[in-house]
């Protein structure tokens, strides 16, 4: 898929995948790139932006297998992002499947 | 390429930033690397999961077009929320105009100059329609007038009663439009106050 595709909607993609439960760098890193083919390390930097921002804390916790982990977890402003980005995404989408799906509506 | 590998070379792409900077970013991908280890994946396959070092590295050092969007967004999402956080309650007091000014002079435009022109004009307006009225009453008191008189005071009687009743639509018919010229203008008067009360001039 189109690299320039996939770039805008990164913050938006790990923004919702944190919605639901707080979840760590790996595990992410994982379902985005099966989901929309990204390298596994595309997604730390995206981490770390989005908590320089303020949308996102981290906080380690012990696993039983392996090292403790890095866990995201949304904050209120990444929750009110994650709204705004949506809302634009799927304005922006519709949009776009308008234009290129011709009439079909 | 092993795990020593792609740190080293994720280090040195990253050299730029501050070394506490470099270690915290560092430490994401040994985590990643232990945990893909603990999932019985090589360091190799782990490395090209990962993605060419170098390209992982030109994220961190931001390209300034990619955060653009995050950056509305975050605005956008502070606005929303009234939110008090310092800097952004600072951008929004510097978007809102001072409009004690137009408001000022809105009000007091309107009771020092406004309010006599107005009440004239209404005064006008009423003088006007009352010649009207004026006209008609004549015109119709003329014209009963026949029925009480005789011989060349029909005709007097008969040309001054359509002449006054002429006159009285005549009149009429420019009140009519004068009046609702008034109207027109007086409702984009008030816009326009409405507009400089809210937004300044």
């Amino acid at each position: 898929m189109n690299v320039q595709f996939k770039k805008g909607v990164l913050d938006l993609c790990v923004l919702s995948m944190l919605k639901g439960s707080d979840q760590y760098g790996y595990e992410l890193a994982n379902t985005l790139s099966e989901l929309i083919q990204i390298s596994d390390g595309t997604v730390y930097p995206i981490l770390r932006k989005l908590a320089t921002d303020g949308m996102v804390t981290t906080y380690l916790q012990e696993s039983t297998s392996g090292p403790p982990r890095k866990y995201y977890r949304l904050t209120g402003l990444g929750t009110k992002t994650l709204a705004v980005l949506l809302q634009e995404w799927l304005a922006f989408s519709s949009s776009v499947t308008k234009i290129v799906g011709g009439e079909e509506q | 390429m092993n795990r020593e590998e792609y740190l080293a070379r994720l280090r040195k792409a990253l050299s730029s930033l501050p070394a506490s900077e470099v270690t915290d970013i560092c430490g994401d991908f040994e985590e990643h690397f232990a945990i893909g280890l603990s999932q019985d994946k090589t360091e190799h396959e782990i490395s090209a999961e990962l993605g060419d070092p170098e390209s992982v590295a030109g994220s961190y050092l931001g390209d300034a077009g990619e955060s653009v969007s995050t950056e509305d967004a975050v605005r956008a999402a502070a606005n929303c929320a009234g939110n008090n956080g310092g800097a952004s309650s600072a951008n929004t007091a510097a978007q809102e105009k001072d409009l004690t000014g137009p408001r000022l002079f809105v009000i007091l435009f309107n009771v020092l100059v406004m309010i006599w022109v107005a009440f004239t004009w209404v005064t006008t307006l009423f003088c006007l329609w009352g010649v009207t009225l004026a006209f008609l009453a004549a015109g119709i008191g003329l014209l009963l007038g026949l029925v009480a008189v005789s011989g060349i005071g029909i005709s007097l009687l008969l040309l001054f009663g359509i002449g006054s009743l002429l006159l009285a639509i005549g009149s009429g018919i420019l009140n009519f439009f004068i009046t609702k010229w008034s109207v027109i203008g007086t409702k984009a008067y008030i816009k326009w106050n409405i507009k400089v009360y809210n937004k300044g001039f």
